[in-house]
């Protein structure tokens, strides 16, 4: 299916030179420590946590409505330090997620609902399902599929995830950028 | 798009005969058709472990039983990965310790006997059910990595001695096969063989340090091993029934599986299991034997070095929209069909093959094929192995007004990005709304069959499209690139019908 058109209003967003497009009613925290590449939304409602800890997204991010960004911590005797959190090019985040990864490389679809413990690690071209949780300190090798009853499937070579993700992820975050257009009302 | 939403919509016929989306199929570039993983060889390319992410050589993995040495699965919930936690402990100085402590620094008063030290000890915990070696009675490892104590097996040694066993009783049987082959051979060429004149054939090397031929060969069998002797069955204890059980200790059926060679009954025994490596395979097309697919070795890595794709030769259909359908009432669906490839292609839609042409088709393909192993002899895979074509198991609902008239796709340029303008040309045919770049948009009408409300609608169509190949090597001419016309089928599932009776 192709991807429908979204409309949003222009007072409603915030467009950088760069081509990211921020929704006012983002709560963004520390804005000097987050750093989004071009060409990435940030729908409504959406909060990253810059204050803990710096966040870096690649190119062509798509962070939906609700979707928290927060930077992992590490328990230590003396207390807890947070790490930076890393997400690659091309990256779609679902709905009401909430991600405490420490990296996430290119490539990665998150559905809606999904949780990520803190420092997991998920690597290029991976699929998280809507629904999903990963539980603390997990890693997602390319081409799995973590699946909400909390197995991972695949790998690379089978079908669960399309052996030519990275041409479809590429597709799908830059059509979903160009179908992201201001109304005219 | 398809595998944002679990079903597809749009599915191509893959020359095996299953419906499968472009996503997940393959495009064997010399025999220039369609693969699925179903129909193609799939080989074991490489190990390695997917929570470390470390490459392990096929030969050390099969050392290793193709498990992981560092990594441990949680015995309890089985899909997730134990993670080392510390935790610091006060333990008495050691007398080592004590001296050398004294040695560095002299300015230490005089040691207690009684003096603690902090000291780091691990445990393996996981963070999804809370399951940690100490519930199963591990003592904590003074350090992180592979110090974790093995799990013995009661089994073990009897597998081992059957194993050996056996390895030995085929090592045998080939020695006599052999022996006997080598006889009937020796006596039928008059002449020395390449290997006996260069003095390479074992029994040409006994002759000549003297030893006598008959001698020379010990067939002695292994020795045979004791069939396990079934050992008086101890009686069930009586409290066995009226015993209540607590279902809390008792592991189930999944958590015994994942320890076949223990299979505990009682979750006290649920010791950390060493994780199952994962593959990356190269696919191959059992026609040609060629590699669609070959990964790079780098676990992490997710490039290939031959990557055959169909949706990188063959168009891709997409639906943009479908007008509410009706059953006997015709309706419009809006088609995007995408060009891939470097050059222009000419497309025309045509009708679906009969069921009778379909078969004439799979046996026309099996012809093929035949003709094809009976050539070349020196094919490793034997002809069984190729999966046999079948009839498509999806039948159109609906029946599809073709175009008049075939249409020209553009081919793909990256720069073509950029530009924003939608082109229309004037000599296109009606049914083309629009074209952009590799892009181009068209609009047929259906009519869905008598269905009822909510019945799915299918339509279905051969889609001829030119392909030209690609020159593989820069030495080839350009004149040496070749076009083909080449189908595929597509079915669209384009949505339920409406019940109109409501509006």
């Amino acid at each position: 299916m192709e991807i429908c058109d979204t409309y949003y209003s222009k007072d409603e967003f915030v467009e950088t030179a760069s081509g990211n497009k921020v929704n006012r009613q983002t709560v963004l925290c520390g804005s000097q420590n987050i750093v989004l590449h071009g060409k990435v939304i940030v729908d409504k409602g959406a909060i990253i946590r810059g204050d803990l800890a710096n966040v870096r997204t690649g190119r062509y991010c798509i962070i939906s409505k609700n979707a928290v960004i927060r930077p992992p911590f590490k328990q230590f005797s003396k207390g807890v330090a947070f790490f930076p959190l890393h997400i690659g090019d091309h990256v779609y985040i679902g709905e009401n997620s909430v991600i405490s990864a420490a990296s996430i490389g290119s490539y990665v679809y998150i559905g809606k609902n999904a949780v990520i413990g803190r420092r997991c690690v998920i690597k290029d071209c991976s699929i998280i399902e809507d629904g999903a949780i990963l539980p603390p300190e997990t890693t997602l090798a390319s081409f799995m599929k973590f699946t909400k009853e909390g197995k991972i499937e695949g790998g690379q070579g089978t079908e669960s995830v399309p052996p030519a993700m990275l041409d479809l992820m590429v597709d799908f975050t830059k059509s979903f950028y160009e179908h992201f257009i201001p109304s005219t009302h | 798009m398809d595998f944002l939403i679990s079903q597809n919509y749009v599915n191509y016929v893959c020359q095996c005969g299953l419906l499968k989306p472009l996503t997940n199929l393959y495009f064997c570039r010399h025999c220039l058709n369609l693969r699925c993983s179903f129909c193609c060889h799939h080989e074991v390319d490489s190990h390695f472990c997917r929570n470390c992410l470390e490459n392990i050589p096929s030969s050390e993995a099969k050392l290793r039983k193709n498990k992981c040495n560092s990594c441990f699965d949680c015995p309890s919930c089985s899909f997730s990965v134990l993670s080392a936690r510390a935790t610091t402990i006060q333990v008495p100085m050691t007398v080592k310790e004590k001296q050398e402590g004294e040695e560095s620094s002299t300015t230490t008063s005089e040691a207690s006997s009684g003096k603690m030290v902090a000291k780091k000890m691990y445990y393996l915990a996981c963070l999804a059910c809370r399951y940690s070696s100490r519930d199963v009675g591990i003592s904590d490892q003074a350090s992180q990595n592979f110090c974790w104590p093995e799990q013995e097996y009661m089994h073990a040694n009897r597998f081992n001695t059957i194993l050996n066993y056996y390895q030995a009783l085929v090592l045998h049987d080939k020695q006599v096969k052999q022996d006997e082959k080598r006889r009937k051979t020796t006596n039928k060429s008059k002449f020395q063989s390449m290997t006996d004149r260069t003095g390479l054939n074992v029994s040409a090397i006994r002759r000549q340090m003297g030893f006598d031929k008959t001698v020379s060969k010990p067939k002695n069998k292994p020795a045979s091993i004791l069939p396990s002797m079934t050992e008086e069955v101890e009686e069930l204890s009586e409290d066995i029934f009226t015993k209540p059980i607590n279902l809390k200790n008792i592991t189930t059926i999944e958590q015994r599986f994942t320890q076949p060679a223990n299979q505990p009954e009682s979750v006290k025994h649920l010791y950390p299991q060493h994780k199952n490596l994962s593959i990356k395979r190269s696919i191959r097309c059992r026609h040609c034997e060629h590699n669609v697919i070959k990964p790079e070795y780098n676990p992490t890595s997710i490039k290939y070095r031959i990557q055959q794709f169909a949706s990188s030769h063959v168009p891709e259909v997409r639906i943009i929209k479908c007008y509410p359908l009706m059953p006997n009432k015709s309706a419009f669906i809006t088609l995007k069909l995408t060009n891939p490839t470097m050059n222009d292609m000419t497309i025309t839609i045509m009708e679906l093959p009969t069921d009778d042409e379909e078969v004439m088709m799979i046996d026309e393909m099996k012809k093929n094929f035949e003709s094809l192993t009976v050539s070349s002899k020196s094919s490793l895979m034997r002809p069984s192995l190729i999966e046999d074509p079948r009839i498509v198991s999806c039948k159109p609902t609906a029946k599809l007004e073709l175009p008049d008239s075939s249409f020209v796709i553009n081919q793909r340029d990256d720069s073509a990005e950029f530009d924003d303008e939608i082109q229309t040309d004037k000599k296109d045919p009606k049914f083309v709304i629009w074209r952009k770049a590799n892009k181009i948009a068209i609009e047929l009408s259906i009519t869905p069959n008598d269905l009822k409300v909510n019945d799915e609608v299918i339509v279905g169509f051969t889609m001829h499209y030119t392909y030209s190949t690609v020159p593989s090597t820069t030495a080839e001419k350009k004149d040496s690139q070749q076009r083909h016309a080449l189908n595929a089928r597509v079915y669209l599932n384009v949505g339920n019908i409406v019940d109109y009776s409501t509006k």
